[in-house]
């Protein structure tokens, strides 16, 4: 196809998804059929309809569209400042951080469980950053495998937690790291909506950066752009908006790496390009993702497995095809 | 203070890494307009002393002048206007085209996004190189010699005063060499002041107007009339004999190994 047409559908088509997400779910009364008897033959109550409507799917859809967006836009800043086609937020061990602390909240009630789950993603994105550091270098392999032994730590604090905390209090924890997407409500929109805009914005304005960035250190210090600066500001914005979606949305495992790939098989790697396309894409492609878990029995699977799946094949198949810098 | 009419004027420049003393008080310069060539034997400190003009590993003892400006004191936007600089080896990751290659070599004059102006400062340095057919082609399926002419060019549309190149000829086949300097005698020609390391002298002596040698912690500036035919010299250098065969004039230098 296209690619200008393939760009314009990708802009364009997002708000008929939406609106079409708003009649898919459980509750019949806003089935496409409750809407044509409401709007032909006024069988039905507003009130009903409009509580269905935009009391429970609406603040879900939004949330559901911003977090897909924002771990695409994420992912695809975090793969190019590390020159790492392998890498997303949920690599760098910001799901398993903000699992941990999520738990950590609801199983003692220090503090709020968002907050929690956003300042130990924060510390667990830190702490892959700074042991694969050396010697101002981060290779792409030491990069996983720091990423790999932070998640593995965070998962094995969160086992803990599970063990000594009451069976209802481990049911909680066990669906918020399953990805809660159901539980969404126009207050944890608004709760992630300033440090997601804060995060995003910042990327969006750094995206033809992201493409210097991407050709190494030396090469962006002698055209004139401070590197360790730069990747700073962008590890930060990435991290403070992917680690706020993931606090109220769950973990959701993988998306982050999956789409920016698809957007670059797309449209090519030119980062000034692609991160609007990644945030409608990735929030149009998960909203999808999630219309049919919410339809395809008769109960709810969750979204985080669902991605997981799908992510996990992706992944082995990019391993394989990049052969690239393992060396260094 | 830096002379204004030197390219590059180094003062009592010391430098190490952690115990390993690499340059130790040296004092050299480098002539506006001119293709010079650093040469030594490997690990004497040519790649640290081509860095640390570049602005990428910082000196503590001495002074590095360019065009004048303490080197130290630039801001990396700054530099960027003066020094471009070509790594030895260039591994991209994303299969980005020869265009967005190329036109982050503006990095330095753009804020967030791309002008028209550097867009078209882009196509000139293609232009420039002779590579004008590949801006659409995708950079990471170049060969070898490709790929360093689209980084030349990327140097190249940063509009840099001097030119710095680290080994520009390390991968490339015996006739991309020659092309490859061809190309820089070209551009020295057109104005532009080009230090390059190298490891070949007989290519240096064939294409160079000015020859500097690292040896014992010292850029050494070869005698006035240093040539091909020079093996004295180069012997102390490369401490091993050498050989001059005539050639049409020339010498092509040998080493002999007996």
């Amino acid at each position: 196809m296209n690619k200008r047409i393939l760009k314009i559908l990708i802009f364009a088509l997002p708000l008929p998804v939406i609106l079409a997400s708003m009649f898919i779910g459980p509750s019949q009364t806003a089935s496409p059929k409750a809407l044509y008897n409401f709007i032909f033959s006024n069988s039905l109550s507003p009130e009903l309809l409009q509580s269905v409507l935009f009391g429970v799917r609406l603040p879900r859809i939004l949330l559901t569209f911003i977090t897909g967006g924002t771990l695409a836009v994420s992912g695809c800043s975090i793969q190019a400042i590390f020159r790492n086609p392998l890498t997303d937020p949920y690599i760098l061990g910001l799901s398993a951080g903000a699992a941990f602390g999520a738990a950590l909240a609801l199983a003692f009630f220090f503090i709020p469980v968002q907050l929690s789950a956003f300042l130990f993603g924060l510390l667990a994105v830190g702490s892959s950053y700074f042991m694969a550091r050396k010697n101002k270098n981060v290779s792409i392999i030491s990069l996983i495998l720091s990423g790999i032994v932070v998640s593995g730590i965070f998962t094995a604090l969160l086992t803990i937690v599970q063990y000594y905390t009451d069976p209802f209090k481990l049911q909680s924890i066990v669906h918020w790291t399953m990805g809660n997407l159901h539980n969404a409500n126009w207050s944890k929109l608004q709760s992630s909506i300033v440090p997601v805009t804060i995060g995003i914005t910042v990327l969006f304005f750094y995206r033809w950066r992201l493409n210097v960035l991407a050709l190494g250190d030396d090469e962006a210090r002698t055209a004139g752009i401070n590197p360790d600066k730069d990747k700073l500001i962008i590890l930060v914005a990435a991290t403070l908006a992917s680690s706020s979606v993931v606090a109220v949305a769950g973990v959701i495992g993988l998306y982050g790496l999956i789409v920016p790939h698809m957007v670059r098989m797309m449209f090519g790697p030119d980062n000034a390009q692609s991160i609007p396309l990644n945030f409608f894409f990735g929030g149009m492609f998960l909203l999808i993702i999630d219309n049919f878990s919410r339809t395809i029995s008769g109960f709810e699977l969750p979204i985080g497995a669902f991605t997981m799946l799908l992510g996990a094949p992706f992944f082995i198949f990019l391993l394989k095809k990049t052969n690239i810098g393992w060396d260094k | 203070m830096g002379q204004i009419d030197k390219a590059i004027l180094v003062r009592n420049l010391s430098f190490a890494y952690k115990d390993t003393l690499i340059l130790s008080k040296v004092n050299t310069d480098i002539e506006i307009g001119k293709l010079s060539f650093i040469l030594g034997k490997n690990g004497s400190g040519k790649s640290t002393f081509l860095r640390i003009i570049a602005g990428l590993l910082p000196y503590h003892a001495g002074n590095v002048y360019i065009l004048g400006k303490e080197n130290s004191k630039l801001s990396v936007a700054e530099r960027a206007k003066i020094i471009g600089f070509l790594n030895q080896q260039h591994k991209a990751v994303f299969p980005f085209t020869v265009e967005e290659v190329v036109l982050t070599g503006r990095a330095g004059y753009i804020n967030f996004l791309p002008k028209e102006k550097d867009r078209r400062a882009a196509f000139i340095a293609l232009e420039k190189v002779g590579i004008t057919h590949l801006q659409k082609r995708i950079y990471t399926e170049l060969s070898g010699g490709e790929q360093q002419l689209v980084m030349i060019a990327r140097v190249l549309a940063q509009e840099p005063k001097i030119l710095l190149l680290d080994e520009p000829t390390a991968h490339l086949d015996f006739i991309n060499q020659a092309h490859l300097l061809t190309l820089l005698k070209k551009l020295t020609n057109e104005g532009l002041t080009i230090v390059s390391v190298l490891h070949d002298p007989n290519l240096a002596f064939l294409y160079g107007d000015d020859f500097l040698f690292i040896k014992d912690y010292q850029v050494i500036r070869a005698p006035n009339n240093t040539s091909s035919w020079s093996t004295e010299f180069l012997r102390t250098i490369y401490q091993n004999n050498i050989d001059a065969i005539p050639y049409n004039g020339r010498a092509l230098l040998i080493p002999n190994m007996n």
